[in-house]
């Protein structure tokens, strides 16, 4: 026995990028998430070769969880090639060996920035969202110390009123994308900016979804089957984006999330945002079941009131 | 056309990172040699607001960005977070760092004595044309009549002897046990460990901008800068099994301390001590920072609020989610967008049907209601 035949080869890196150390605080903060449903865990969040902002939340989960049998979506706006996501996506690949999907239901991990996507998750499958701003009080409250409390009373009602405010000046709510949810009736979590037509797909989904942001080192989870509400008063339901009357240009898909190209001539056409739901009509490969259907009807029927 | 070639960024990221590389020219050894020799205080700055004294690695990260900082700290810091922590040093005291530069503007003369040291301070500040025209200029100086020691107290120790500052308890937290910014998130309210660190690592210019700030005139306090000093500091670590301290080598550090007047009760007024330190020589850096530790829950002004300080003084997470803007973001664009020509909708059915009627009373309630809001 030589010395030299102990020793393991020098590797630059160790498997998915992050050292054992590293993996073994997120998977234990990763727990924590999964346990208390909507509370924003903190995590040291490391460097990773990315800039800050660009998804490194969501890219340590990914290679925390990652393995050579995974099989990795990623996604930018809905979009697989979008340049992000597709840098992610090789990044990936390079340092995990992984392999690598633009089909939602062959997928183990979803990495995604901004968007569910239009095909129901299943159970097995965890979706990883990437999130600039983890808490949803920042708005009404800029001190991380002192939100933190209102967090532990429950104590909410700057967030109402922030509604009701709208209410009052605009005679609608008007939050677009990050729409505040109640998970499993404590805590008020940020879905991160999905768009409002994605977060009722949170809600008692069949699938785990882990939202990590690396700039604010805070992580948090919704576990299969839990309950997520968007605030919504008594006399004023949630309410969706309106898609109606929206054609996909290129697939003839209605009642789906979609992008909005203007024209020179002053009109707007329309294309599915979710481009691997897109990419599989076109090529006739079978779709998965999706959470809503051609009529736009939701799948847990009764969850939306409007 | 298939539906994704239609856009294809995979390719166009490849090539335009290629241009980049292109334009910069060979990467070499030759190159990162110059840049380690030639741009001491380049390094030190990087090195510092990576948390990694390593300068080698430092021209490395220059070198192959160009000089573009931002991302070699980046580069450095992606480097450091995976390094496994292997022995912790023993802590630098301040009179064993071999001084080179030492000044007090609180003192005309304080023990040990000014020690100017290598400085820029009192330079003309002119051009070197004839550098252009060829001429090297090389630099040589006199040996001083009489050295001056290596080594130095802290000034603060002095006023702690004359009951000028408050004494303090050292504290005896073992190496290991000391939080540790780098592997645990900085939470508020925040720890003075964490504080310095993060004072340490932050953005030269960002806490110079958050320092100048306090100075000039949302500040609480007239500071007076107690000392600053470069120096070398020897990392001593424990031999695991002998337990022999021995010195792994020596890095360049900073430190400044300042100090203001009539802090604490007025009954019984004393000096109060602000403190930075970083590896690398940076003194406009250690001296606003020491500056903004002395000034932070002073008052509610953000500039001397722990929170905006240190979350905005972060080098990698402010240059990061400043340059993500460019990332796309048309589906929270189309979700406002959307939000957004609802309201205008309603109003204009509103309009529509108030006009429809044409009673004075409906008028009146249409103008209020505009006034309103």
């Amino acid at each position: 026995m030589r010395l030299s035949e102990l020793i393991k080869p020098v590797q630059d890196h160790a498997y998915a990028f992050l050292d054992e150390a590293s993996k073994r605080e997120l998977r234990r903060k990763i727990l924590k998430g999964i346990c208390i449903p909507g509370y924003q865990v903190p995590y040291a969040s490391r460097e990773v070769p990315m800039a800050r902002g660009w998804g490194t939340g969501g890219l340590q989960v990914t290679l925390t969880l990652v393995a050579p049998h995974s099989t990795v979506k990623v996604i930018d706006q809905g979009a697989d090639d979008s340049v992000n996501a597709a840098n992610i996506r090789r990044f990936i690949a390079r340092v995990a060996a992984a392999k690598t999907t633009t089909d939602t239901c062959q997928a183990t991990l979803i990495q995604s920035r901004h968007r569910i996507p239009e095909e129901r998750l299943l159970e097995g499958q965890v979706l990883i969202l990437q999130v600039p701003e983890p808490e949803p009080l920042r708005g009404v409250e800029t001190s991380s110390a002192a939100a933190a409390e209102l967090h532990a009373d429950a104590d909410y009602g700057l967030m109402w009123l922030k509604l009701y405010e709208q209410m009052v000046r605009y005679k609608r709510i008007i939050q677009g994308a990050s729409y505040p949810v109640l998970v499993n009736g404590r805590y008020i979590m940020s879905p991160s900016p999905i768009p409002r037509w994605d977060v009722p797909m949170l809600h008692q989904a069949a699938h785990l979804t882990i939202l990590s942001a690396g700039r604010e080192k805070r992580l948090y989870c919704v576990p299969p089957y839990t309950e997520v509400r968007p605030l919504e008063f008594d006399d004023v339901p949630y309410q969706i984006e309106d898609v109606r009357g929206m054609v996909c240009f290129r697939t003839g898909a209605a009642h789906k999330f979609m992008n909005e190209l203007p024209q020179a001539d002053g009109s707007s056409l329309f294309e599915l945002s979710d481009s691997g739901y897109g990419e599989k009509i076109l090529s006739e490969t079978d779709l998965g079941d999706t959470y809503y259907d051609d009529e736009g009807r939701f799948y847990h029927a009764g969850f939306l009131r409007n | 056309m298939a539906y994704v070639a239609a856009r294809g960024g995979e390719q166009a990221i490849l090539e335009a990172e290629n241009l980049y590389r292109e334009l910069l020219g060979t990467l070499s050894l030759e190159r990162v040699k110059t840049i380690e020799e030639t741009l001491p205080y380049l390094l030190d700055r990087v090195m510092g607001e990576a948390s990694i004294y390593a300068p080698e690695l430092a021209a490395l990260a220059i070198a192959q960005t160009g000089g573009e900082l931002y991302e070699s700290v980046l580069l450095l810091r992606a480097y450091r977070s995976t390094q496994p922590r292997l022995a912790y040093a023993v802590p630098l005291e301040q009179n064993a760092l071999k001084t080179v530069r030492r000044v007090s503007a609180a003192f005309k003369d304080i023990p040990g004595g000014q020690v100017l040291g290598p400085t820029l301070d009192y330079s003309h500040r002119i051009l070197r044309m004839e550098v252009l025209r060829g001429e090297n200029i090389t630099h040589q100086t006199k040996p001083a009549a009489q050295p001056s020691d290596s080594s130095f107290p802290a000034l603060a120790a002095w006023q702690r002897q004359a009951g000028l500052l408050p004494e303090i308890e050292a504290d005896q937290t073992t190496a290991s046990e000391i939080p540790d910014v780098t592997r645990e998130p900085l939470l508020f309210p925040v720890s003075r460990a964490h504080k310095l660190q993060s004072l340490a690592r932050g953005d030269t210019g960002g806490i110079l901008a958050l320092g100048y700030a306090n100075m000039r005139g949302y500040g609480a306090v007239h500071p007076t800068i107690n000392e600053v000093r470069l120096g070398y500091g020897d990392v001593m670590l424990t031999h695991p099994s002998t337990g022999v301290q021995f010195s792994a080598g020596q890095v360049r550090v900073s430190s400044s301390e300042i100090v203001t007047n009539f802090a604490g009760n007025p009954q019984d007024p004393r000096l109060e001590l602000g403190f930075s330190a970083t590896l690398g020589w940076n003194e406009v850096k250690t001296i606003a920072a020491s500056m903004l530790d002395l000034s932070m829950e002073r008052s509610n002004h953000p500039s001397q609020t722990p929170e905006f300080v240190l979350y905005h003084t972060e080098p990698v997470e402010a240059s990061g989610f400043c340059i993500h803007f460019k990332l796309p973001h048309y589906v929270t664009f189309q979700s406002s967008l959307e939000a957004m020509r609802g309201v205008k909708g309603e109003r204009q059915k509103a309009k529509g049907e108030r006009q429809k009627q044409s009673k004075p009373e409906a008028e009146s309630s249409v103008a209020l209601e505009e006034a309103i809001l």
